[in-house]
């Protein structure tokens, strides 16, 4: 009776583990776990392009941080229902597409251009789109130096169809200055009445040549989007910090007192050397001629 | 006296010692060249398998292979120095020594730097080392001052060698024949002449001169691999003089080990008499109170002034390695003053124990200066790993140490079957100078 | 007669069935372990090199990543290493206030230099500096200096100092005397003691840049991560802190940042009272700290780590108080 019991416990824990299993298997394969996201965003860029970057991602529906970006997707850009064009997902699961600066936007009657980007679906995936609402926006920076004293300008406006100018309000201006390897921060502002005035501070070193580039930056505007202007100016102050030292302990070439000791013990010692090794010959020498000296004294006897 | 008559006197005395090898003889080679190849075998583990196999890990990455290259540039001071300061002394006894000693100097110059170059992980790289060098290394330093002094205590052996070669050369026709070429060519021609007597006698007092200018430098510059660093337990002032009294105390104690197993081994009593041992160890007390004056300054200074850094040091040196510390820095000092300072005490058996003593005691406590700061940086050691800690050396390292010392006893035999270990030449000289004293006399 | 025959004959049938039926489930339950096992040991590997993606069709792939570290084409080769990247002089801070102990600097580092578990360029200290005050965590990789006594005493030249600041290793010239470790007064130098399969990786050209591959017998360290810096990336550490607690930058242009903050350098050290660590000695360092005030953790939060890793505090004495109390 016990063994049958255990025969049977034996069967029916075998079975759970082998279901477990294909669980284990599904959960390798295809995407069912993961909620799709598409998401779309927009950065007008110094030279005036506007520039369209898609994010195309999976996010597990259990484990928010296991994120899959989805590679080589096929995203198509719309303006309404004029196709702008096409772009593939890179290994991030981003997706770039840059429209040159003369595009006509269709326009809706507020005045902003409806941009759509749109994943058509495949076999293991639904549709996915999203559609963002922006106004394009002008940004001016001007660099001058107004009674010697260095400012920035900037101007934001919006046109209209007619090409009138309509000053911006209430928008966040960030001012900053480019580093090796990010931005950093100099104001953030609110533009009143379309224009502001900053005055730049004096301690900045820029680069080697004394150059700072000035951005004005207008960031993840629910209107505008993003919209970057910069300028390079000659405003830097810059410091050089490397002191080259040369025969130092520490550099290639040593201090060069060492040199010269090291050469006068070297020579001293090893010159010593030589006159013993010299000498040494000499001996030798004049054992030679001893020994042939005496083989004559031998010989003449 | 006549000369020909004394030399030849003294080869048929020395000849058996060359040329005859005793059974007893025999089994100490064959045990020497054993422990030489386990210590081979050692090595190409370790060259095969990198520096794993020895006990060094990231903090204490120096072991005993630094600590035996420091120790055996120390007995090269027995030579370096001593024979060099005896040259110019002109003392009855010190013929008898002065060939064994340079030889210790050389052979101990040879086998230190090959501990040296086994701390070294990429022994394909050595080159570098000339190809590219930078003075501002204390190891360049070290380099060039090792190998200049090695090459000038060669010379200053070789020099000495001569005039016995010639003697042997004259007076060995029962010797076998590539003995006898052996003896010619060695000689270089060297019959003895006045004019030659004197070129030989020249060069040979500069050359003294000049080693123990060599040596001072040799040392320093091996104290200073560690004092110029900035480590606590190294950063110290007094490291270049400390390690040259040390090495003198070092040199004089083994000086005294080799003449007793000589004296004793070889039936030299004649040749090697308590004068010897007693001078020897007179020079053994007064070294080890210098010893132990600098060895006392540096641990005194740096517990008097209780810094972070020297306190941490010394905690370690209290604990962890407290009876090495006794041992190297008491037992090893004190021990040989007591005994060499009663003349009751003072005998030749006593005499070599001190100088057995000091010499284990001065191994120990060149082993505290170089593990313990490496165990006790500056920002504490933070690990798991027992073997990253603390260092203990492995068998690799044991065995190749035990080579070292296998492959310079086996080296100073075989030189002894080359060369009669007592200076022939020396004997005649002294003999010589005393019949001129007797002739002024009269 | 005949009954019986079938009975025993059913049965045997019904034990022959019954026989085949289990050992059928159980071959296959035990072969789909087995492969269980065999995927979940694919799981546990580091796969640093290797891309988990969604294909347009939905299904997940894995691919090799490409060049982990995406090197610039132009390969620095050794004898290039040797000069800096021009007018550059780089500087890190780091801010003690907000470091918690994470680890992901120490990890983010070893991944991007092919580094083994032990082996760590940025290793965490636990420090305390006298008895009343609080302990704190030191992120501390090599400090770079500008008068550095490891360069110093290299007798071949492999260790050097850059234009701009960084001191790097040329492991093809080491000869592996370790001169340099032992003279570093903060012990920011590690050793390759012994071979390693992950030597032989011919993957990419030698470079002292990336310090990478590594080769046996040759010393290494934190490098600031020349070869990121010419891509305009921040290096390992910084890039992985999730506290933003490693800033770094140009101190020629002032600028330094941790990925989200960007800040002046200068005004940085200036108002938060950033140190150098020993400074008495007289290295120099390119590394500064801000102190550990207003800290934006408590300590213990910084307990949360792997049990050996914990293990390595044993000797402070806060450490040893925790776990008196049983906390840890």
């Amino acid at each position: 009776m016990k063994s049958i019991k255990y025969k049977y416990i034996l069967i029916t824990s075998l079975i759970i583990a082998f279901f477990f299993n294909f669980n284990g298997f599904s959960q390798e394969l295809d995407a069912s776990n993961y909620k799709m996201r598409l998401s779309l965003s927009t950065f007008k860029q110094n030279d005036n392009s506007r520039m369209l970057e898609v994010s195309f991602i999976g996010q597990n529906k259990e484990d928010r941080k296991d994120k899959l970006p989805v590679f080589d997707a096929e995203i198509k850009f719309y303006n309404e229902d004029n196709l702008l064009g096409t772009a593939k997902t890179s290994k991030e699961g981003i997706a770039q597409f840059t429209i040159p600066e003369g595009q006509n936007y269709i326009t809706d009657e507020d005045g902003f251009i409806n941009l759509i980007a749109k994943f058509e679906g495949s076999d293991g995936l639904d549709e996915e789109d999203d559609d963002i609402q922006i106004k394009d926006l002008f940004l001016e920076l001007n660099l001058k130096e107004i009674d010697s004293v260095k400012t920035v300008l900037v101007r934001a406006f919006t046109k209209d169809s007619t090409g009138v100018e309509t000053p911006l309000e209430g928008v966040n201006v960030i001012i900053s200055i480019g580093g090796m390897l990010s931005k950093m921060k100099l104001e953030e502002v609110i533009i009143e009445d379309g224009e502001f005035e900053y005055v730049f501070p004096t301690d900045l070193p820029g680069d080697v040549n004394g150059e700072i580039i000035v951005y004005s930056t207008i960031q993840d505007n629910d209107d505008f989007g993003n919209v970057v202007k910069n300028e390079s100016v000659n405003w830097g102050v810059f410091k050089n910090n490397n002191l080259i030292e040369h025969n130092q302990l520490w550099s290639e070439a040593g201090p060069l007192w060492m040199y010269i000791v090291l050469t006068i013990l070297l020579l001293g010692v090893w010159a010593n050397y030589l006159y013993t090794v010299i000498y040494l010959f000499k001996i030798k020498k004049e054992g030679k001629e001893i020994d042939r000296e005496q083989v004559e004294l031998n010989t003449e006897l | 006296m006549n000369l020909e008559n004394r030399k030849r006197e003294l080869a048929i005395e020395f000849s058996p010692l060359l040329e005859k090898t005793t059974t007893v003889s025999k089994i100490w080679i064959a045990t020497l060249v054993l422990i030489i190849l386990v210590g081979l075998y050692a090595f190409i583990v370790q060259f095969t398998q990198g520096q794993i196999v020895t006990g060094m890990r990231d903090n204490a990455v120096w072991g005993i292979y630094t600590v035996n290259f420091i120790f055996f540039v120390c007995l090269s001071y027995s030579g370096a120095f001593i024979s060099g300061i005896l040259h110019f002394i002109h003392t009855p006894w010190k013929n008898s020594v002065s060939r064994m000693v340079e030889i210790i100097t050389v052979l101990s110059l040879i086998i230190g730097p090959i501990y040296i170059i086994l701390c070294m992980a990429r022994l394909d790289r050595l080159l570098y080392l000339f190809m590219y060098p930078r003075i501002q290394s204390p190891i360049t330093w070290d380099i060039i001052a090792v190998m200049t002094d090695l090459i000038g205590c060669f010379i200053y052996l070789f020099l000495t060698f001569i005039p016995d070669f010639a003697i042997l050369r004259d007076n060995s026709e029962n010797a076998p024949k590539w003995r006898q070429k052996m003896y010619k060519y060695f000689a270089i021609g060297y019959q003895d002449t006045p004019k030659q007597r004197i070129k030989l006698h020249k060069i040979t007092r500069t050359m003294s001169a000049m080693i123990i200018a060599m040596a001072i430098i040799a040392y320093s510059v091996l104290a200073w691999v560690f004092s110029l660093t900035l480590q606590p337990g190294w950063d110290s002032s007094i490291f270049g003089p400390y390690f040259i009294v040390a090495g003198l105390y070092t040199g004089i104690a083994v000086i005294i080990i080799v003449m007793y197993l000589i004296r004793k081994y070889y039936h030299l009593e004649s040749y090697i008499r308590k004068v010897h041992f007693s001078g020897a160890g007179i020079i053994l007390l007064v070294l080890s109170l210098l010893y132990g004056y600098f060895t006392f300054s540096e641990y005194f200074t740096r517990w008097f002034s209780h810094k972070l850094y020297d306190t941490n040091l010394l905690n370690t040196l209290f604990t962890r390695y407290f009876w090495m510390f006794v041992f190297a820095n008491y037992i090893g000092v004190l021990v040989p003053i007591v005994i060499l300072f009663f003349n009751k005490l003072r005998n030749i058996k006593s005499i070599t124990f001190a100088a057995v003593i000091a010499i284990v005691g001065l191994w120990f406590n060149r082993y505290l200066i170089v593990i313990p700061t490496l165990e006790t940086p500056y920002i504490p050691i933070q690990d798991t790993r027992e073997e990253f800690i603390h260092y203990t050396a492995t068998w690799v390292e044991w065995s190749l140490s035990l080579a070292g010392v296998a492959a310079f006893i086996l080296f100073f035999i075989l030189l002894m079957k080359l060369v009669p270990i007592i200076p022939m030449s020396g004997i005649i000289d002294h003999e010589r100078g005393q019949a001129k004293r007797k002739k002024s006399i009269k | 007669m005949e009954n019986k025959k079938t009975d025993k004959g059913g049965s045997n049938r019904r034990n022959f069935l019954k026989l085949g039926f289990m050992s059928s489930v159980s071959a296959v339950a035990g072969a789909s372990l087995l492969s269980n096992f065999s995927i979940q040991d694919e799981e546990v590997v580091e796969s640093g090199e290797k891309l988990r993606l969604l294909t347009p069709d939905g299904k997940i792939v894995e691919v090799d990543a490409t060049n982990v570290n995406k090197y610039p084409e132009a390969h620095i080769t050794p004898e290039e290493s040797r000069k800096g990247i021009p007018n550059r002089k780089f500087v890190m801070v780091i801010d003690l206030a907000k470091c918690k102990n994470a680890r992901k600097c120490v990890e983010g580092c070893q991944k991007g230099h092919n580094l083994d578990y032990n082996e760590e360029f940025m290793k965490i200290q636990l420090l305390q500096d006298n008895p009343e005050s609080s302990p704190y965590w030191l992120p501390k990789p090599c400090f770079h200096c500008d008068e550095p006594p490891c360069v110093t005493v290299c007798p071949t030249g492999a260790t050097f100092k850059r234009d701009d600041g960084i001191v790097l290793i040329d492991s093809e010239r080491c000869i592996g005397c370790k001169f340099c470790v032992t003279s570093c007064p903060y012990s920011a130098r590690i050793f390759n003691w012994g071979a390693k399969a992950k030597f032989d990786d011919k993957s990419q050209p030698y470079s002292p840049e990336t310090s990478l591959p590594a080769s046996k017998g040759t010393v290494m360290k934190c490098d600031f991560c020349p070869d990121l810096l010419r891509q305009g990336k921040l290096p390992y550490c910084a890039s992985s802190c999730p506290m933003g607690v490693i800033y770094f930058g140009d101190k020629n242009e002032d600028i330094v940042t941790n990925g989200t903050e960007t800040v002046s350098f200068s005004k940085l050290i200036r108002e938060r009272g950033g140190y150098r660590h020993l400074e008495h000695l007289g290295t120099k360092p390119n590394v500064y700290y801000l102190p550990a005030v207003n800290r934006q953790f408590p300590l213990d939060r910084g307990f949360d780590v792997a049990p050996d890793i914990i293990d390595r505090y044993k000797d402070v004495p806060y450490v040893q108080d925790l776990k008196n109390l049983g906390k840890i």
